[in-house]
């Protein structure tokens, strides 16, 4: 006969863990979202940083041909009408290098946090941008990912599509460091690690 | 894997580390497999873009009106402008820009001007100022009657005089000269509704001789393709850049034109 003590103890074990394995996919559905999201920006912002810095017209890569990119892009920056033209070069000359240290940054996952926060506040502020000129009735291009694509309907979908996956990334990746933090707090150190001569 | 994986974190947590240098090797792995991949497919299509833009180079140059344009042809940059006379942007860019880029640079033989026309439906003016432009620039005296049109774009769109600026801008005797290539442009409609309409004594109506110009112009735009005004199209060395649609300060195009002339 049985032990009938045994019986709730043992029915105990596997609802114990199948939490701890709902916990653990979980929490890898969390890391390959951030994953994904993370390499999905920097390619992004990799791709708008080559995008923009490209020799035009079949011309070879060299210092000239950059600065011709460059020069056009702010052409492009200049058509949305919104600074003055110092302002403009400066923007122009500065932008598509500030998406090529993020797109790295991005790839590196340092500081995941950070990183996701200030890709949301770019593409924040690329969004605000876009929606202004078109809400003005200019025809221009967008100029996100180099010469030739018309800012319109598509071009802020895509963007605020962006946005919104960048938003959803940012917040995860705040919510795991806490989650982390709170764990790292509350857990009991291994013996095993922690006293490593009381095994002896 | 969950499970290793789980062993993995538990040892990490401990540790105070978490995530771990394994996961961002991992990572890196991924990254670089993901950048090359990348470079590899943006470098394609870049290699096979300017075969497409040449033989689009070779097409205007056979359609292109020869008297709409200002300076060198042996300049080593053309800039083509689809342009509508009474679009108001169109009106600023040349106001604050294109004055000053034929003022020092197509006057220097640096830049050779093409005005294209693409006059849009919604202003109901630009299609016969454009004739006039035409007519002009058939005499050789397409830069006075350009510059008078912008200059003047307010007063000829309220009321559609725009004859009398043309005349204020010529010689009496190429004024003259201009109303004769003007006969039969009388009317405002443009060619897109006139040539196939029959008349009532079923005649053909004869349309506006000066309208080929016109529709050659906007043929080239479908071809770039134009859809906007002012839109700039910028040919260096015989290679086009993509066309660039809006207005764009003079300190900008100059400082591009100087990139270009650097090279």
């Amino acid at each position: 006969m049985a032990d009938p003590e045994i019986i709730p103890r043992f029915a105990s074990q596997p609802v114990a863990g199948t939490q701890s394995m709902t916990k653990e996919a979980r929490e890898n559905s969390r890391r390959i979202f951030l994953l994904v999201g993370r390499l999905a920006f920097a390619a992004t912002f990799l791709f708008a940083a080559y995008a923009k810095l490209k020799p035009q017209a079949a011309m070879p890569w060299s210092v000239a041909s950059v600065k011709t990119s460059l020069s056009m892009f702010a052409m492009q920056v200049d058509s949305y009408q919104l600074l003055p033209p110092q302002a403009v070069s400066a923007a122009a000359h500065w932008l598509p290098f500030i998406e090529l240290g993020l797109g790295l940054w991005l790839l590196s996952g340092l500081w995941l946090r950070y990183s996701s926060l200030f890709t949301t506040l770019l593409l924040g502020g690329f969004f605000a941008l876009m929606v202004r000129t078109y809400a003005s009735g200019l025809e221009i291009n967008c100029g996100c990912f180099g010469p030739g694509e018309k800012l319109g309907v598509k071009s802020l979908i895509r963007d605020g599509s962006l946005l919104g996956f960048s938003l959803a990334v940012t917040v995860c990746a705040f919510l795991s460091k806490r989650k982390h933090r709170d764990e790292v707090i509350s857990a009991p150190a291994s013996p095993a690690i922690s006293s490593p001569q009381s095994a002896n | 894997m969950f499970a290793a994986g789980a062993k993995f974190r538990e040892v990490a947590l401990n540790r105070g580390n978490y995530p771990s240098s394994r996961w961002r090797v991992l990572s890196q792995i991924i990254v670089v497999l993901a950048a090359v991949a990348l470079t590899c497919a943006v470098g394609t299509p870049a290699q096979t873009k300017p075969r497409a833009q040449s033989s689009s180079t070779a097409n205007s140059d056979e359609i292109a009106t020869p008297g709409k344009s200002i300076g060198n042809r042996a300049a080593p940059i053309t800039m083509e402008v689809f342009s509508d006379y009474q679009c108001p942007s169109c009106g600023n860019f040349y106001e604050s820009t294109l004055k000053y880029m034929i003022t020092d640079y197509v006057a220097a033989g640096k830049v050779y001007f093409i005005h294209r026309d693409f006059p849009l439906p919604m202003h109901p003016y630009s299609h016969q100022a454009a004739r006039w432009s035409n007519a002009a620039a058939k005499i050789g005296k397409f830069q006075e009657v350009d510059a008078a049109l912008f200059d003047n774009q307010a007063a000829w769109s309220a009321d559609g005089n725009i004859e009398k600026f043309v005349a204020a801008a010529l010689k009496p005797a190429d004024f003259k000269r201009v109303q004769r290539l003007m006969v039969g442009c009388e009317s405002n409609t443009s060619a897109a509704v006139k040539p196939a309409s029959l008349s009532g004594k079923g005649q053909a109506d004869r349309g506006c001789a000066l309208d080929i110009y016109i529709e050659q112009d906007q043929a080239l735009a479908k071809l770039l393709p134009v859809t906007q005004t002012p839109t700039s199209v910028i040919t260096y060395k015989g290679q086009r850049y993509p066309a660039m649609p809006g207005f764009v300060t003079w300190p900008i195009l100059k400082s591009f034109l100087d990139s270009l002339l650097s090279q």
